[in-house]
């Protein structure tokens, strides 16, 4: 595997999934033998309420140039409510990120049906474009 | 000697005396004329110990925390900020209501021991007077607004996403963890910390500004809405980081999304973090 330099940078990005929706939609997109980019990394979570924002530091930390958090629509958790403590807890989050100076498309939360495989196609295609426009993350990376 | 001293030593002589309480955590004299640290006292003989002057700046909520299965009741002075922090407590389920006798001090605000000046937190406090207590001492005065407390947070708002960066890059390269900050905030109360967790994964220990910012930033949204704006982090930190301007962001930007809420203020209200509402703003479609 070539080392990741400068010149052929390709951008890292963590799509954190729920179990129920998020996660089936992108599964869906293999079923249709769609294709996304290859810059993403899912991780499979119970619920979009599980992703402890603290997470979300830690992934630009560590080396991730966007975070996508994904979960039911709103009315449709699996546990009922879930989601609507994300939508809570990532609207103030998304502004916190921004207040310290990562730039607002880096991080997207988006509500994601098991049916709408083109919707995470779309999205994480859409993200992907973003992030390669604006560069490697090194604002919260280690050894800067 | 000012007159709420007086008053403060007869109260805590009688709580100790009459068995109400078995100590009183308040102010004493320290080694310099600017340095008023908390004082202990579980002998009412000792009472004389303590004082009240411009320097009384310690928050003393937190120090019941410091033996969480203390049996006994404890009699606190609680200034406006004190008083919330008691809240924060109760609220937190880390200490009960019944075995805190509370006396308020209507303050009036207390001097940096450096600057000789209006300390910062008593600058921007909202609350001078205790929001609860069972003994007063002093003038009660009304809770006053002062939006201008969010001036510094509305300016960096504005500034470019480098800008911002390179300020908050500048500002952690200096923090040394000691996690002062953590100690003395009410609102950081979990007995299990993230950053003292050795497993990997929660918070490196390698000391570089990358690390300091995760800890920063995880600390202050941790607290976000249960913050008291006691102003405690900002003031012990030891190498003069703006902790407030995290802080004030995000009751800044709670308060616009989810409606007015001043935390510590009653115990009743459940914090917005830690709540829901179906017509919150959608964002995420
Ligand atoms: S974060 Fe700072 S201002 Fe807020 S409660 Fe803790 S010590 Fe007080
Ligand atoms: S008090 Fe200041 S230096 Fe100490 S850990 Fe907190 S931010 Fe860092």
């Amino acid at each position: 595997m070539a080392l990741m330099t400068e010149a052929n940078w390709e951008p890292k990005v963590l799509a954190f999934c729920c179990n129920w929706c998020s996660y089936s939609g992108a599964d869906l997109v293999g079923l249709n033998r769609m294709k996304y980019p290859e810059n993403v990394r899912i991780v499979r979570v119970p619920c979009s309420a599980r992703v402890n924002p603290q997470f979300i530091i830690r992934a630009f930390q560590r080396g991730a140039d966007g975070v996508l958090v994904a979960g039911c629509h709103p009315g449709d958790c699996h546990y009922s409510t879930g989601n609507y403590y994300t939508r809570r807890r990532f609207l103030v989050m998304k502004r916190l990120l921004e207040f310290i100076g990562i730039e607002s498309q880096r991080f997207q939360a988006r509500w994601i049906s098991g049916a709408e495989a083109v919707k995470f196609r779309d999205t994480v295609t859409k993200l992907c474009e973003d992030i390669k426009a604006l560069g490697p993350q090194r604002k919260l990376r280690d050894q800067k | 000697m000012n007159a709420i001293q007086i008053k403060m030593r007869e109260v805590a002589g009688q709580l100790l005396s009459l068995g109400e309480v078995d100590r009183v955590i308040g102010w004493e004299k320290g080694r310099f004329a600017h340095q008023s640290p908390p004082a202990f006292i579980t002998d009412e003989t000792k009472v004389e110990r303590l004082i009240w002057d411009e320097y009384c700046l310690t928050g003393t909520a937190k120090y019941l925390l410091d033996d969480p299965y203390r049996a006994g009741k404890t009699g606190l002075f609680a200034r406006g900020c004190d008083a919330r922090a008691i809240n924060r407590l109760i609220q937190d389920g880390q200490v009960k209501r019944e075995n805190i006798v509370i006396i308020g001090i209507c303050c009036t605000g207390m001097s940096d021991s450096v600057s000789r000046q209006m300390a910062a937190k008593c600058c921007d406090c909202t609350h001078p007077t205790p929001v609860v207590y069972d003994l007063m001492i002093g003038e009660p005065v009304k809770p006053v607004a002062k939006p201008e407390r969010f001036k510094a947070v509305a300016e960096l708002e504005q500034k470019a996403a480098q800008e911002k960066s390179e300020y908050w890059t500048r500002q952690f390269a200096k923090c040394i963890r000691c996690y002062a900050c953590r100690n003395i905030c009410p609102a950081c109360n979990c007995r299990e910390c993230f950053a003292d967790q050795y497993r990997v994964g929660w918070l490196g220990k390698q000391h570089h500004t990358a690390e300091n910012q995760v800890f920063g930033l995880t600390r202050a949204y941790h607290i976000a809405d249960r913050c008291i704006e006691c102003g405690e982090c900002a003031r012990v930190c030891p190498v003069g980081i703006p902790l407030m301007e995290l802080n004030r962001k995000l009751i800044k930007d709670i308060q616009q999304l989810f409606g007015d809420y001043h935390a510590g203020v009653d115990s009743e209200t459940a914090p917005p973090l830690g709540r829901y509402s179906l017509d919150d703003m959608e964002e995420f479609m």
